[in-house]
């Protein structure tokens, strides 16, 4: 199964170390692959250097895609993660 | 989507780029990766007139533009700067035609002046704008310069592509980039792979954290771009799969239609994975100087195999002669 969804950074620091540790925390057994695309960047949204190149501020806008099992469920996480503002 | 805008940021400084009209215009796409100069268009002659191409007025043109009666240069500057036009740029530092400033400044047109020679210029531009258009990928993996030969790991996340490239650098070898590697095709022949500017040279390593590995051994062991030459991918050994042994086959990957040696790496303890990675990008330099150690070994078996075989029936031919001058003694 594949899912896209677009998603705003709300953060007031942009997607910078914390977010991106949570978001890989996140996936870490995840059995999908997950990836995040800005501006003309797509990077795999399971590796921590990869999320911090995006560079991504406040208000950017960052697509998700997730191939695979239980792609659903993963998706959720994410745009949870994404509106709580990974809990900041 | 590229901007006049851009090539002034990205290389204004090395083609000396002085902006003197059409400020407005700066946020122009450059939508071909050519250059041209309008010579025979000014003439009158516009029949396959490329309008998207950024114009270089030379001594020829500006010295043509001269010659000509006012009303005339305006029509003439007026067929070939259209809306498409992204941008003018003027060599050996020229002044422009005042009336090439008013149509530029109105029809918001960057226009540009420089010091450099016309065809110095203009081979500058189509090598640079040639290069800003080349078409590019990010590929997850790590890129690592093992004896001159850029090899690009790749492999599933935690099969231990980054300890591998740390274990290359600590013996002396470069880091290009860690997790992801932005490929570019140049000249439509090889690709080259860079990291991005705020994680190049960065690594992360499970357990440690986010390092510098130029702060930690040193500027000689990154560089900031190389060439791609092979591709190996590390995998988790499986006993019920069948791997490499001999190597006669090559196998190869292709990344923006360009062919490249592909290698498929088990790893499972016990393999120092350091040094399979150094012999693969040795044995490529083997190859490519022209010695292939699987296929020089094939023959030589092959060789011995059928010098034996030749000898067998020599021999067979032996003892049926003896047999039949026994039968007719």
């Amino acid at each position: 199964m594949k899912i896209v969804r677009k998603v705003q950074v709300k953060n007031a620091m942009g997607l910078h170390t914390r977010p991106a540790t949570t978001i890989v925390k996140l996936l870490q057994n995840c059995p999908c692959d997950v990836t995040f695309t800005h501006k003309q960047d797509t990077v795999n949204a399971k590796s921590i250097l990869s999320l911090l190149m995006l560079a991504a501020t406040k208000n950017s806008k960052i697509t998700i895609v997730v191939e695979g099992d239980e792609a659903d469920v993963t998706m959720n996480k994410l745009v949870q993660a994404f509106e709580n503002q990974f809990g900041e | 989507m590229y901007l006049v805008k851009d090539l002034y940021e990205r290389h204004g400084a090395r083609l000396g780029l002085e902006l003197t009209a059409g400020k407005a215009g700066m946020n122009r796409k450059i939508q071909v990766p050519e250059a041209q100069r309008p010579g025979l268009s000014l003439s009158g002659y516009m029949k396959n007139h490329a309008s998207k191409r950024v114009l270089i007025f030379g001594k020829v043109e500006i010295e043509y533009l001269s010659d000509l009666e006012p009303h005339v240069r305006i029509a003439r500057l007026e067929t070939i700067i259209t809306d498409h036009t992204p941008a003018i740029i003027i060599a050996r530092r020229y002044r422009p035609p005042k009336e090439l400033r008013a149509l530029c400044e109105r029809q918001s047109i960057p226009l540009f002046r420089t010091n450099l020679a016309t065809m110095d210029l203009l081979s500058k531009m189509i090598l640079l704008l040639t290069e800003e258009f080349s078409p590019s990928i990010s590929c997850h993996g790590t890129l690592v310069e093992v004896f001159g030969v850029g090899v690009l790991i790749q492999g599933d996340s935690a099969v231990g592509k980054s300890e591998a490239a740390l274990g290359l650098v600590e013996r002396g070898h470069r880091l290009i980039s860690d997790d992801i590697v932005k490929v570019k095709k140049k000249e439509g022949s090889y690709l080259e792979g860079s990291g991005a500017a705020l994680t190049r040279h960065h690594m992360e390593i499970r357990g440690i954290g986010i390092i510098n590995v130029a702060n930690l051994y040193g500027a000689v062991c990154v560089r900031n771009q190389k060439s791609l030459d092979i591709v190996v991918r590390l995998e988790v050994w499986q006993d019920d799969q069948f791997y490499d042994r001999i190597g006669l086959e090559e196998k190869f990957t292709t990344i923006l239609d360009i062919n490249l040696p592909y290698h498929i790496l088990p790893v499972k303890p016990g393999r120092d994975v350091v040094l399979l990675l150094e012999t693969i990008a040795l044995n490529h330099r083997l190859k490519n100087m022209g010695y292939n150690s699987a296929q020089e070994f094939s023959s030589k078996v092959l060789e011995l195999t059928s010098a034996k075989s030749r000898h067998r029936t020599i021999k067979f031919k032996v003892d049926k002669k003896t047999v039949s001058e026994g039968i007719t003694v």
